[in-house]
């Protein structure tokens, strides 16, 4: 028996060596991927400062262990972590009014938590994945277990000096259904830590941060850069030269692999597709407490192999009707979107139109509306398509009326295209843009210019119509004297 | 052969602009029948998604300078027929001043009329057609329209004047008993301006801008 077990056994470990190599080559791979992490004490609290690592170092984990060790041996032991979604240190450079522009930055607070503070300590560069294990070496130090909060539930927490506490606060960084910049999200994020710390404020509890994210934000473009394709520079070679162009054209195409390709949502009349959707973004938003709170329907939707609920569709020659059903889409268990589209004729362009007339929100009985047949329409032969149908910016939505549900809930899809009348096929027919070449703007500006140039041109017509007088010119005559006397 | 076709520079360049933009039009036209994109050519999107302020700013602008421009023609027809006149004839310089007052009120009709209409702008909150609202239109159309009447009538009132009263000062100059009934004609040419200024005052009685 034993004999038969070990080539299994000898193949079984030479496959986990085999794997345990890969997973060490990928993490080398990943080495250049780095989280900043910043640590400072609440004001009035005096803790020896540790040194920071010198310019270009990356902290390992155990480096990291041992920074965290010292800082809670000695200091408060109450921590109050901000773990963001993605941080790098480039979006503190680029918003964080490094180039003299302090006016500009979007870390106010955390910059005045900073200079207030003894012994802040920031270590740039903290290497990612190592980093993620931050909240295990805290909870381990602390032997506490982490708090998921927010700045509300934060005023009804009582802290106490003396017994630890790991309060984790985390704070978004990817764009959400409001396509917010990353500007935007840290300023917010910055108002949260201001909040935060006032709250601790007022609690009087001296109090450890630490400001840390779980993934970078941004791919370490430097070295790829130097390093070229095929490694190593060439001799005279300037930025923008080919390899430059070769190790861009690389990190294109690595990320035209993530985009995504998928086919459109058919909905089909026995064999024949009748109503065909396609978005690269669908998401619904409702307020609830003050507070949006976001759903992205793009994943149940569409992709390879998704294959939504169109229970209750219909299609004839005149209405066409797409019902998408989800199921516990925020809170409600059975949530559906609807999409009703109408075609006739219209007398006076002589052509047939069709209109987006609703996009309906259905849950739980409650029937949202909005009003789509203003902006959305396309003759009845194309397909309607536009880079963001939304109502809250740049509406395209409209709620029906001023009571109506639909008041409380954004809807926003990006890249949104639709047909819903004479499908041929399975592809979209032409796409009828809702932005068209000339903007109104530019409408104005060519109307207004025009006119100043034909103002320009007439009057130019007639001054180079002024003749000098030359009736009694004589060349041959005596030339004209004016005498100096009278 | 060629060089005698072309008369001259302006010829030349009046006809190149103008072909230019008679074949930029039909071009476009063509292409837009040719790929069925007709429905994209929409006069009232134009018409709604322009901010009235363009077309009120516009209507003071040609008030103003169209008026501006009609006097400033009257004048220098008249002036110079005058000042030429009175070489031989000096005693007609005073009497046909009358001439120079008519064509400049037609200036001064144009600016009373752009500063009462620029007083009817005022600022609204509206972004969309919908949030405008229809009287906001309407007052930059009238704006508009009413700068385009008082400009328009009052550019060849002031040119018809011009031409009149120049007339006038030669034939006062030859024979002094036909000036009177000379300035009956330029009375009546007067006239149109002044029923200009009356229309676009008309025009503009409703505009209310604002929210």
């Amino acid at each position: 028996m034993a004999t038969k077990e070990t080539p299994q056994l000898r193949s079984i470990s030479a496959c986990l060596a085999v794997f345990l190599g890969l997973l060490n080559i990928l993490n080398t791979g990943n080495c250049d991927e780095q989280v900043p992490l910043i640590m400072w004490t609440s004001e009035g609290v005096s803790v020896p400062s540790q040194s920071p690592p010198t310019a270009g170092h990356i902290v390992g984990q155990q480096q990291l262990a041992s920074y965290l060790e010292k800082a809670l041996s000695v200091g408060p032991r109450n921590v109050v972590l901000f773990l963001q979604d993605k941080m790098s240190i480039e979006d503190f450079t680029m918003y964080g009014g490094a180039f003299g522009n302090k006016q500009d930055s979007v870390f106010p607070n955390l910059e005045g938590a900073l200079r207030s503070s003894s012994s802040p300590l920031v270590l740039p560069a903290v290497s990612w994945p190592a980093s993620n294990a931050v909240i295990g070496q805290l909870q381990d130090q602390l032997d506490t277990s982490p708090l998921y909060m927010d700045p509300e539930t934060l005023s009804q927490l009582r802290l106490n000096a003396s017994s630890p506490a790991l309060l984790v606060f985390r704070l978004p960084y990817g764009f959400g259904a409001d396509l917010m910049s990353a500007k935007d999200i840290l300023s917010g994020n910055d108002e949260m830590i201001g909040q935060v710390l006032s709250t601790m404020k007022t609690q009087s509890v001296p109090y450890t941060a630490i400001y840390t994210a779980l993934q970078p934000s941004r791919e370490a473009a430097s070295l790829s850069m130097e390093a070229g394709v095929g490694g190593g520079r060439s001799l005279l070679q300037a930025r923008g030269g080919w390899r430059e162009r070769e190790s861009k054209k690389e990190r294109q195409r690595k990320i035209k692999a993530k985009e995504v390709i998928y086919g459109p949502v058919e909905f089909k009349e026995g064999d024949d597709t009748c109503i065909m959707l396609w978005a690269t973004g669908l998401s619904v938003s409702i307020l609830r407490s003050g507070r949006w709170e976001e759903h992205d329907l793009t994943p149940s939707t569409f992709g390879e192999g998704v294959s939504p609920k169109l229970a209750g569709s219909t299609c004839n020659k005149s209405k066409a009707r797409l019902v998408l059903n989800y199921e516990k889409v925020l809170g409600h268990s059975s949530f559906k979107l609807i999409f009703a589209m109408s075609q006739r004729h219209y007398k006076v362009s002589a052509r047939r139109w069709f209109t987006l007339d609703a996009v309906e929100l259905e849950y739980d009985g409650t029937k949202a509306t909005f009003n789509g047949s203003r902006h959305v329409y396309a003759p009845a032969e194309y397909s309607y398509r536009c880079g963001s149908v939304t109502n809250f910016r740049w509406p395209v939505l409209i709620p029906r009326t001023s009571k109506d549900p639909a008041n409380q809930w954004r809807v926003s899809f990006a890249d949104f295209q639709i047909q819903g009348f004479n499908v041929t096929g399975s592809d979209f027919s032409y796409a009828s843009d809702c932005a068209g070449f000339f903007s109104p703007g530019i409408w104005m500006g060519l109307i207004t210019s025009l006119l100043m140039l034909l103002v320009l041109t007439y009057g130019l017509h007639m001054i180079m119509q002024l003749h000098t007088m030359d009736r009694f010119d004589d060349p041959k005559g005596p030339a004209i004297s004016v005498p100096l006397t009278e | 052969m060629l060089l005698e076709c072309m008369m001259n520079g302006h010829a030349i360049l009046y006809t190149g602009v103008t072909v230019a933009f008679w074949s930029t039009i039909l071009i476009v036209g063509t292409c837009y029948t040719i790929f069925d994109l007709g429905f994209r050519f929409d006069v009232a999107w134009f018409l709604t998604e322009t901010s009235p302020f363009m077309w009120a700013n516009l209507g003071i602008g040609l008030a103003i300078s169209l008026s501006v421009v009609g006097a400033a023609w009257g004048i220098y027809i008249t002036g110079s027929s005058i000042i030429g006149g009175g070489v031989k004839a000096p005693r007609i310089k005073t009497k046909n001043l009358v001439s120079i007052i008519f064509c400049e009120a037609v200036a001064i009709y144009g600016i009373i009329m752009a500063i009462v209409i620029s007083n009817m702008a005022e600022s609204f909150s509206g972004t969309t057609p919908e949030t405008i609202g229809a009287r906001n239109y309407q007052a930059g159309y009238s704006m508009f329209g009413a700068g385009l009447t008082v400009g328009f009538s009052n550019l060849f009132c002031g040119i018809c004047v011009g031409i009149v009263g120049s007339g006038a000062a030669l034939a006062d100059a030859q024979n002094g008993n036909l000036f009177v009934k000379i300035l009956i004609v330029e009375i009546f040419g007067s006239a149109i301006g002044l029923f200009g200024v009356i229309v676009a005052i008309l025009q503009t009685s409703k505009v209310k801008m604002g929210d």
